[in-house]
């Protein structure tokens, strides 16, 4: 909301017939301290088609010794040139004064079908309340440098952010890295001992009789910790019954059983191998595995 | 129906994917990870050479630090009377659009001058002080360009103003603006005090 605190009218003259007024408007126009940025409004109302010409505009820099024009901004709509000023003042004042702001002359034109016309809108200058920051005699210092403010301390940056940040991502990390190894079966998961037994079956490899056994061996671990207790080849039923997830794999327990019957007690590792190869021991552990996940 | 085919199709390509998203994911939050501890180092090592060059320890520590450290630099530098040195580092500054920073730093210089100014003026040297006034004068606008809210620069210019007073007509055109005229080398006259408080 801008009231027109500081309002000037020029009556259009003849040699101005294009430019209709020029008013210009401010926040306020008093209680301004050295340093502080003075913004104004310069409303120009011009004959339709007129326009502005922006090199005529003063130049943002020092205008007085005082005071810098830090910025200008042009609004136009048909019948209206608005310019934004910005000032900045730095005027070190003793008492509350009024200060004069210097005014400009501006050039519009007009492009018609006879020839260009140009007009010139004198943009009034408007005086400036300004105030003393400090008292006329301060109070008396023995050491004159404490008449200025300190230097006060120079900001610090914060890392707690990234600090937070990092911490956030190294604990997603860490989780995906859990899901991934869950993904993979890298942990030995309690209550799966099939699985277990599939990852001893891994690396054992194929080595001779004596790995053929042990790879049996396994297996019966593995139906032992399943069942909680040690389980025969009588106990097969049974043992299906109590564990029904595994009943697919009856006929195929079945076959391990007699392969096993073979190679630990008749000393036929060959014939069981023969009976029950690699390749059906490890394919049958890994289905054993993939049923304990359903039970 | 091409909805159980689409189906399938959309659960192969998951089952494609699955594998290599569970690889991907803990790569890159780790990495994400790495960047920000670095940066939050970077931080707390920048707040060490700031708490070092506040403690009054020199660090030499270059054009490219951040702007903090290097606005500590110069305030350590304006304080030891190496004025000289910090002009690269507030070009630096201002290459880097640091505007708050740049404004700081030019506060602290000007009160250093103006420090320098008073220890003249109490040796009675008031030859040598009124051209520190002048600058740091200088310093303050400029300061207060970059930040019109600075209040400490406004009062310290309010200070500096009083010492040496502009007059309009007859003295200068254009502010504390620098300006060498073709002719006119020496833009203030080194020993005139111009005005009183």
């Amino acid at each position: 909301m801008i009231a027109a605190c500081c309002a000037l009218l020029l009556q259009a003259g003849a040699a101005v017939a294009q430019v209709r007024s020029v008013e210009v408007r401010v926040p306020r126009a008093f209680g301004y301290f050295l340093g502080d940025l003075v913004r104004a409004q310069a409303d120009i109302a011009v004959d339709p088609g007129f326009s502005l010409q922006r090199a005529s505009l003063p130049a943002p820099g020092p205008l007085t010794y005082w005071l810098d024009l830090r910025g200008i901004t042009v609004e136009e709509s048909p019948g209206r040139v608005r310019l934004h000023l910005t000032y900045q003042t730095f005027y070190a004042a003793l008492d509350a004064r009024q200060v004069a702001i210097p005014g400009f002359s501006v050039s519009l034109e007009s492009a018609a079908a006879g020839g260009t016309t140009s007009a010139k809108a004198e943009i009034p200058g408007w005086s400036l309340g300004v105030s003393p920051l400090r008292e006329v005699q301060p109070e008396r210092h023995d050491d004159p440098a404490e008449y200025l403010r300190p230097d006060g301390r120079v900001s610090r940056l914060d890392p707690l952010p990234d600090m937070r940040a990092a911490l956030v991502a190294l604990g997603a990390a860490l989780l995906a890295l859990a899901a991934l190894g869950y993904d993979r079966g890298w942990f030995a998961r309690p209550g799966r001992p099939f699985a277990k037994a599939a990852r001893g079956l891994r690396r054992l490899g194929r080595e001779g009789e004596g790995g053929y056994r042990e790879a049996l061996r396994l297996i019966h671990r593995g139906l032992d910790e399943t069942d909680g207790r040690r389980v025969l080849a009588d106990d097969l039923p049974a043992f299906l019954d109590r564990h029904p997830t595994f009943r697919r794999e009856g006929p195929a327990l079945a076959r391990f059983f007699e392969a096993s019957r073979r190679a630990f007690f008749g000393r036929e590792v060959e014939a069981a191998r023969a009976s029950l190869p690699w390749p059906e021991v490890e394919a049958g552990l890994r289905r054993l595995a993939a049923a304990e996940l359903e039970a | 129906m091409p909805c159980p085919a689409m189906r399938e199709s959309v659960r192969r390509f998951w089952g494609r994917l699955r594998p290599r998203l569970l690889l991907a994911l803990p790569v890159l939050l780790g990495l994400a990870s790495l960047g920000f501890g670095v940066s939050a180092w970077r931080a707390d090592s920048a707040n060490r050479s700031i708490a070092a060059l506040e403690a009054g320890t020199d660090l030499d520590v270059g054009i490219g630090a951040p702007a903090p450290v290097l606005v500590a630099r110069i305030g350590y530098l304006a304080g030891h009377g190496r004025l000289e040195e910090t002009e690269p580092l507030v070009a630096a500054l201002d290459r880097a659009g640091a505007a708050d920073a740049a404004s700081r730093a030019r506060y602290r210089i000007a009160n250093a001058q103006m420090r320098e100014a008073f220890g003249l003026l109490t040796r009675g040297a008031l030859d040598k002080a009124g051209p520190q006034v002048t600058l740091a004068r200088q310093d303050y606008r400029r300061a207060l360009r970059d930040r019109p809210d600075f209040w400490d620069a406004k009062f310290n210019l309010d200070v500096a103003s009083r010492l040496i007073r502009d007059f309009p007509d007859f003295d200068r055109a254009s502010g504390d603006e620098m300006r060498a005229e073709p002719k006119q080398i020496w833009t203030d006259i080194p020993g005139q005090p111009r005005g009183g408080p």
